[in-house]
């Protein structure tokens, strides 16, 4: 080794030990260094900290604070070590201009134009039928990676559960009675069955108390005045906006406010959407009582429940 | 250590972990009280010392009250007859002004009569009544009146219209199912006062407020009564059991959270999360970075 | 020994001369450097509690009864994913802390990515011939966007399904293709047919971390071939890189650093709770809680959907529910291509085409400052967008004011920033000694009771700044100068 020492060191760079680059950043570096041993010395006691909380307890606090020490320690220790104990430089690299020349690029294409070239101009079919033949496995590949996830839409967003007479339930499956909610009470209602299902949540609140044979509950929106009974109004749970449930009924201003995004709905005016992102009102539920008092609804909803989507009309 | 082990395998592990930690590691008390049994002995009497006025109550085995509300552990609070004239020079002192005489209400504040002493139990007992500005949404504050005091004004309001209205409720929780109790919370509560219970800002300035300091007797009232832009939740909506089980949920979990993972920042969740991973956690880096590295 | 290690090695695989130049790679040493590093561990941390997690985690969306320790839930119908999540956070030894360890890693990852692209953008780095890297390091922040969403999204709690629910209905707000591509992905109208859960992992902890894998090799591995940038600075120039060696000191300063942000993430993870998914139960599409947020990286999505008025076009018989695509689809994807696209739009705005290795101070490039900090404030602005609810309750102020306010300023403060900045930027150029090394300057009150002010030599403790730097030195003269016994012989100790 040393006959070749001497030759290349010619080639490498050498310097002295007490080359002022090599010298360490710190005016005190004994001061530095015993900051650093007592770092680490505390690191290792957090290590050692963990090990014996592991056994004895399963405290997080005291598993975070001992491995947040041990590893705190170890690292500020190493970091001081290498900022102020060891050779600072300033030290310069050279950078060398990684681009080729232009010989060089002009040898590159020539191989893939001229080469390849004669290759593919002399067997044009050949050339031709790979293209074909790979483009068309690129294409048939995609599709049990695409089409096999999951069925097509179909109608499936545009139905839900709800038909004419479904017996409006709790989540618990217990029928809903007509005596059964004061007014300004909220509860919600699934379709006998169909206990829990996303898309036929609906809101029922009542919003008065008017007895058999009185007129309706005034409602805004034409055409709905016999949508309500008794005071009782459903509306689809599901916001307008992104699906979220839209569970936060504001009693008194007798609003729906979507806890996701903050649309709000009056409800009292067919839930039209008052404020917020939500576009449309939220579908509501033409109800009736049946001869044993239970709220059962007239037809399902008369539109798509939910977010719009593109077959929406 | 092997004893040890095995022997801990027997218990819940979140228990045994509070057990084993309890002599030497104990960091935060709190952090095992939602695994503690319900209805343990520890629990009820918080739960005793916490509704007041229920204690306060000479008659707690309410006479009144159904065989179904007994047994769900919500019993109706009998207010003795001698309460009513206390009562009526407290109303007269303190509520007429705006209630109007007899409680029927005046052009600034509701008619009374007909809402049951539960009603009036919880707008004094949280001191929520009586506000200075009837505009405004009322608070919670300290109470003015102390229990005794409350039942009074209760009684005195109740005896215009006897069995009519949400009466006050002893609430039993030794019965309850905290699992149906998170269930219904979420289904019916939490849209509004936050799955922590932190509560949050509603439509037009109205608020849903903190349930971190309801006591379960306030809890129950407020599911019954509907206060302020509450809804009204019936006994035909909520059964009994059901509330029941929400109060115990609110007074034992929502109350006193599993704070297992260390500060419950809140329970504002990811917002207050973002803070601290950005302000402590990457800022804290940057500084380090800035020891480390020059700053020219 | 670790010479005849290295014969050994060297003989078969050559590496020797790769392997000093590379022990002797120059790291600049400004601190500003260091900010990818905190990305880099965190990642690393990442991938060590993720491969804990995975161990205990079912990914599957099946109901059981819950039986674990938490009592409130016992007896409750979960999902596995949700049970099997609160059990490794409850009766799996140190489970809590490294799900909480990976959440926060998580955090600080996405943070950290955020300020280092930062300072990349604002003092130029993403320059020719650097232009490649950016683009890597942007995909690199879109994935672990993605990823971090996902991850989020896996223990199946009822703030993580309301946030699955609305991913749902951005999917399903496409034109054309989106109730398709809705369905192919959640195997139904949602929730689906439970696939998602099992789907969303696999993405999460082998397709996107791979990726990612790769992206960061390439990123380190470009870093090396094109060599650092640094500021301008003594001895510094465009062909040159001035600062510590990879061995010994910079890897002393990085290996400390690592450890240091190691500490962090999990002094985090023990002391500050990160969704404690116990109590916001199990998720079912009939339920949801007030205040909630995504985590934060996400959160400036969420509050782009929030302020977005509700513009839902309908017509040809079709529905075009724009009040979702546009702030939920369109508005990241122009965010993301404008980040692509910079360092291209840039060189061709500038007319720029040339190498650039020493960077610029921010101020030095003021239009490009001021668009960074525009589109910086904007993001921001829509971020806090997402918490209008919280700032409502903060401030006792109605919700429709908030939103409204906020509709406002995430139009007016961006344009704003861009011009204050703007003005800003051209202040600082014109005050001279701004960014240069100061020199003290020692004031003395002569007997005549004249004072003067004479400048001195800088500081002593940065004194090393003002040295030529050389060339690392290969061989070191072990041996002290006074001891060698001779001029020229040179000792080396093994």
């Amino acid at each position: 080794m040393s006959d070749e020492s001497p030759q290349l060191t010619g080639a490498l760079p050498v310097a002295a030990l007490d080359d002022p680059h090599l010298q360490p950043y710190a005016a005190h570096p004994e001061r530095v260094n015993a900051v650093a041993v007592l770092s680490m010395v505390v690191g290792f006691l957090g290590f050692i900290g963990f090990g014996i909380t592991f056994w004895i307890s399963d405290q997080v606090q005291w598993e975070a604070a001992t491995l947040g020490v041990g590893l705190f320690g170890l690292g500020f220790g190493v970091a001081a070590w290498g900022k102020y104990l060891m050779p600072q430089g300033p030290f310069v690299e050279e950078r060398h201009d990684f681009h080729s020349t232009e010989a060089e690029r002009d040898a590159m294409s020539a191989a893939v134009l001229e080469r390849g070239g004669i290759v593919v101009k002399r067997r044009k079919v050949l050339g031709g039928l790979f293209a074909l033949g790979a483009g068309t496995f690129g294409v048939v590949a995609a599709f049990p990676l695409i089409r096999s996830l999951g069925p097509k839409p179909g109608r499936a967003l545009f139905t839900t559960n709800w038909k004419k007479d479904s017996l409006l339930v709790s989540l618990e499956g217990r029928p809903v009675k007509v005596s059964d909610l004061d007014v300004g009470g909220v509860l919600t209602v699934f379709p006998k069955g169909f206990e829990g299902s996303s898309p036929d949540q609906t809101i029922l609140i009542r919003l008065a108390d008017i007895a058999p044979g009185e007129p309706p509950f005034p409602l805004a929106p034409p055409g709905r005045s016999d949508w309500t009974v008794r005071g009782y109004v459903a509306y689809s749970k599901m916001c307008t906006h992104l699906g979220c449930p839209v569970g936060l009924y504001q009693e008194q201003t007798q609003q729906l406010v979507c806890p996701c995004h903050q649309s709000i709905f009056n409800v009292v005016a067919g839930a039209i959407p008052e404020f917020g992102p939500a576009p449309r009102p939220l579908p509501q539920l033409p109800l009736k009582v049946d001869a044993q008092g239970f709220l059962r609804s007239q037809a399902g909803y008369d539109q798509p429940v939910g977010p719009g989507f593109w077959e929406r009309p | 250590m092997r004893r040890l082990l095995r022997a801990r395998l027997l218990v819940p592990a979140g228990v045994a972990a509070g057990v084993a930690a309890a002599g030497l590691l104990t960091f935060t008390p709190a952090a095992q009280a939602g695994t503690a049994p319900s209805g343990s002995s520890s629990s009820a009497s918080s739960l005793h010392a916490s509704t007041a006025s229920a204690s306060v109550a000479p008659t707690t085995s309410g006479a009144a009250g159904s065989a179904s509300a007994k047994a769900a552990g919500i019993n109706p609070v009998t207010l003795p007859s001698s309460y009513i004239a206390p009562g009526e020079a407290l109303f007269a002192a303190n509520c007429a002004s705006c209630h109007g005489t007899d409680a029927v209400g005046t052009s600034r504040a509701p008619n009374l009569q007909g809402l049951g002493a539960g009603t009036i139990d919880f707008w004094v007992s949280t001191g929520r009544m009586p506000l200075a500005d009837p505009t405004e949404q009322a608070v919670r504050k300290p109470p003015r009146f102390n229990a005794l005091q409350t039942l009074e004004i209760a009684a005195y309001v109740q005896s215009f219209t006897p069995g009519v209205g949400v009466p006050i409720y002893h609430v039993n929780l030794s019965q309850a199912n905290l699992a149906q109790g998170q269930s219904l919370f979420t289904l019916n509560c939490a849209a509004c006062h936050t799955i922590t219970g932190a509560g949050d800002a509603l439509a037009d300035g109205a608020f849903a407020p903190s349930l971190h300091v309801a006591t379960p007797t306030q809890i129950i009232e407020a599911i019954r009564t509907g206060p302020g832009n509450m809804p009204h939740f019936s006994a035909g909506n909520i059964t009994n059991a059901q509330a029941r089980d929400i109060v115990a949920y609110v007074h034992e979990v929502i109350q006193h959270p599993t704070n297992r993972g260390g500060f419950g920042l809140g329970g504002n969740g990811p917002v207050a999360e973002g803070f601290v991973a950005l302000l402590i956690g990457v800022g804290g880096l940057l500084l380090v970075a800035f020891w480390i590295g020059e700053r020219a | 020994m670790i010479d005849k290690s290295l014969r050994w090695v060297d003989d078969r695989l050559g590496v020797a001369k790769g392997g000093r130049t590379f022990l002797d790679k120059i790291f600049p040493d400004h601190w500003s450097f260091m900010l990818g590093e905190i990305a880099l561990y965190s990642f690393v941390v990442l991938l060590a509690t993720g491969v804990f997690l995975t161990l205990y985690y079912v990914p599957s969306a099946k109901e059981v009864i819950y039986h674990g320790s938490y009592l409130p839930l016992r007896g409750q119908r979960v999902s596995e994913a949700y049970a099997s999540t609160i059990g490794l956070s409850f009766d799996v030894k140190s489970g809590l802390l490294m799900r909480q360890a990976h959440h926060w890693a998580a955090d600080i990852f996405l943070g950290s990515i955020a300020v280092h692209m930062a300072r990349v953008f604002f003092t130029g780095a993403f320059r020719k011939p650097r232009e490649l890297n950016w683009v890597v390091g942007v995909s690199m922040l879109l994935l672990g966007i993605l990823n971090g969403f996902l991850g989020y999204s896996l223990p199946d709690d009822l703030v993580s399904g309301t946030g699955i629910r609305i991913a749902y209905s951005i999917l399903e707000s496409i034109p054309i293709v989106g109730s398709y591509i809705a369905f192919f992905l959640f195997g139904g109208n949602y929730p689906g047919n439970g696939i998602i859960i099992p789907r969303f992992f696999i993405i999460h902890v082998l397709i996107i971390p791979a990726i990612i894998v790769g992206l960061l090799a390439a990123h380190l591995g470009l870093l090396v071939k094109q060599k650092h940038t640094q500021f301008p600075g003594k001895g510094r120039t465009e062909h040159n890189v001035v600062g510590s060696p990879m061995f010994p000191t910079f890897m002393a300063k990085t290996t400390g650093f690592m450890f240091m942000t190691t500490a962090t993430i999990f002094l985090l993870a023990g002391f500050a709770q990160i969704n404690p998914i116990w109590q916001f139960g199990p998720y079912q599409p009939y339920q949801i809680s007030y205040a909630v947020q995504p985590d934060w990286y996400m959160g400036w999505l969420d509050g782009a959907l929030r302020i977005m008025p509700s513009w839902e076009f309908v017509g040809w018989g079709h529905t075009w529910p724009l009040e979702v695509f546009l702030p939920a689809v369109l508005f990241p994807g122009i965010v993301f291509n404008l980040f692509f696209a910079w360092p291209f739009l840039e060189a061709k705005l500038t007319k720029d085409r040339a190498y650039h290795n020493l960077l610029d101070r921010p101020r030095d490039r003021p239009k490009r400052t001021a668009a960074g900090a525009s589109v910086f404030m904007l993001l921001f602005m829509v971020f806090c967008a997402s918490s209008t609810d919280v700032l409502a309750n903060f401030f006792n102020v109605p919700l429709q004011s908030v939103l409204i306010t906020f509709r406002i300023i995430v139009i007016v403060l961006p344009i704003l920033t861009f011009f204050v900045t703007y003005q800003i930027c051209k202040e600082l150029q014109g005050y001279e000694a701004a960014g240069k090394r100061k020199h003290p300057v020692v004031v003395t009150l002569t007997p005549e009771g004249e004072y003067r002010t004479t400048e001195m030599a800088p500081h002593p403790g940065d004194g090393h700044e003002e040295i030529e730097p050389i060339p690392v030195p290969t061989f070191i003269n072990l041996v002290p100068p006074e001891l060698a016994t001779g001029s020229g012989v040179r000792r080396v100790m093994r």
